[in-house]
């Protein structure tokens, strides 16, 4: 290699723009790159074309520069390309994310509003349940209300019968005591005086059909034992008999002769007596319960 | 590259000196086009856009290469060198605007992920609140 050649080819070299081959330029391959990348970009396409047009017509120009050999005219429309292309794809990632936030914004209004409904509605349904309930509620109260006033009017209005008759509570029922007086001696006819206590009794039981009568008589212990007995028996009797002329079912109605058992007083004197001698009408519960025979008490 | 090839290209570009010369002084030409005083200014504008787009916080990489192309562009003006004015100019610029869509990316980014995230414990709050009281 002569030493002409070699001063040449520095010439060559340092004159780029006048030789005949073509530099690679780092500048116009990132140029390249960008604009590449960018156009691959779906969001690009579809949100900045524009900003993507303007990349692509710097890069041709720089491309026509190097090919054209006019080396000094590259870097310029290259940088330009590449900053162009970014800012392109920047432009799209922006006005995706601005889609998708437009988007986010309808869903979170749609939830909103559904919610708001859904809210409205629960509102309505929880004040029509609370008027039902409320409705339901005052029902069962005037219910309960009237069941009570019957109850409380029947328990008093029983009461008062019961009271007229003179009845006393024990285990067995409400008992009424019959006295000697409703009987002549020796006798088992009521007595004409008894007739009102019959009425108010066959009345109450009347009016109580699901209440059960238990009729028991008893005697003082002058005489036999058999003859007291059956004198107390017929007594009863007597008692069931007027009940039934008066309208009371006879299945209701129990009777039994205990003669001088269960004394309520002393047979030593005539006013003890008095009071042995005696009918007890007993009227059970209004279950309709049977009435329990006379033991002990 | 062959030897005789290259001998004639030495030999052409001797011949081709006076050419070579000329277009030297084509380009030195454009030393008497106008200072890009009009893109200086475009320059100017997008730097000031993008600093209020927030730049500065989300690009600062591209924004102090705009600022720094706008200053080269000026100083290059006031010298009165209209090529390498009009270069940084454009180059400014660019940056200027690449900047400015950089910020609003990374801004629309943020309020996208945010909103996702509210978005998500909405969509969670509301499919319970659909399930029947217990």
């Amino acid at each position: 290699m002569n030493s002409k050649l070699l001063s040449g080819l520095s010439l060559a070299l340092a004159l780029g723009a006048c030789a005949s081959m073509p530099q690679p330029n780092p500048v116009l391959e990132d140029a390249r790159a960008a604009v590449q990348t960018a156009q691959a970009d779906p969001n690009v396409n579809k949100y900045a074309p524009l900003d993507l047009d303007r990349a692509q017509k710097d890069l041709s120009v720089a491309e026509d520069a190097a090919v054209h050999h006019r080396d000094a005219e590259v870097a310029q429309p290259a940088y330009l390309a590449t900053q162009n292309a970014r800012l392109a794809q920047a432009h799209a990632a922006a006005k995706a994310d601005e889609a998708r936030i437009a988007a986010g914004q309808a869903e979170r209004d749609q939830i909103v509003l559904s919610a708001r409904t859904r809210e409205a509605d629960n509102a309505k349904a929880s004040a029509e349940n609370a008027k039902a309930v409320a409705a339901v509620a005052i029902n069962q109260r005037d219910q309960a209300n009237s069941q009570r006033d019957q109850a409380t009017e029947e328990t008093a209005r029983v009461q008062a019968e019961l009271d007229a008759l003179k009845a006393t509570p024990t285990p067995r029922g409400l008992v009424l005591t019959l006295g000697d007086v409703m009987f002549d001696t020796g006798r088992s006819e009521l007595k004409s005086g008894a007739g009102r206590k019959m009425d108010q009794l066959a009345q109450f039981l009347v009016e109580h059909p699901d209440r059960r009568v238990q009729i028991d008589g008893f005697t003082d212990s002058v005489g036999t034992d058999s003859y007291n007995e059956e004198l107390s028996q017929r007594r009863a009797d007597a008692v069931k008999t007027a009940l039934i002329s008066r309208g009371v079912q006879p299945s209701r109605i129990g009777t039994e002769g205990y003669g001088k058992a269960y004394p309520v007083a002393s047979n030593n004197d005539s006013g003890g007596r008095q009071l042995n001698r005696r009918v007890e009408v007993v009227i059970g519960g209004n279950n309709g319960s049977a009435i329990a025979p006379r033991a002990g008490l | 590259m062959p030897l005789s090839k290259l001998s004639r290209g030495v030999a052409h570009l001797a011949r081709g000196a006076s050419l070579c010369a000329a277009i030297f002084i084509g380009v030195a030409g454009c030393a008497t086009t106008p200072i890009p005083n009009e893109k200086i200014a475009v320059a100017k504008a997008s730097v000031q856009r993008a600093e209020q787009a927030g730049a500065p916080e989300y690009a600062p990489v591209e924004m102090a290469s705009a600022r720094e192309k706008l200053a080269r562009a000026e100083k290059a003006a006031a010298d009165h060198e209209a090529q390498p004015a009009t270069q940084w100019a454009e180059q400014s610029n660019a940056d200027a605007q690449l900047a400015e869509a950089t910020a609003q990316e990374k801004r629309s980014r943020k309020a996208a992920m945010e909103q996702d995230a509210n978005l998500q414990a909405l969509r969670f709050l509301a499919q319970r609140s659909t399930q029947p009281n217990q």
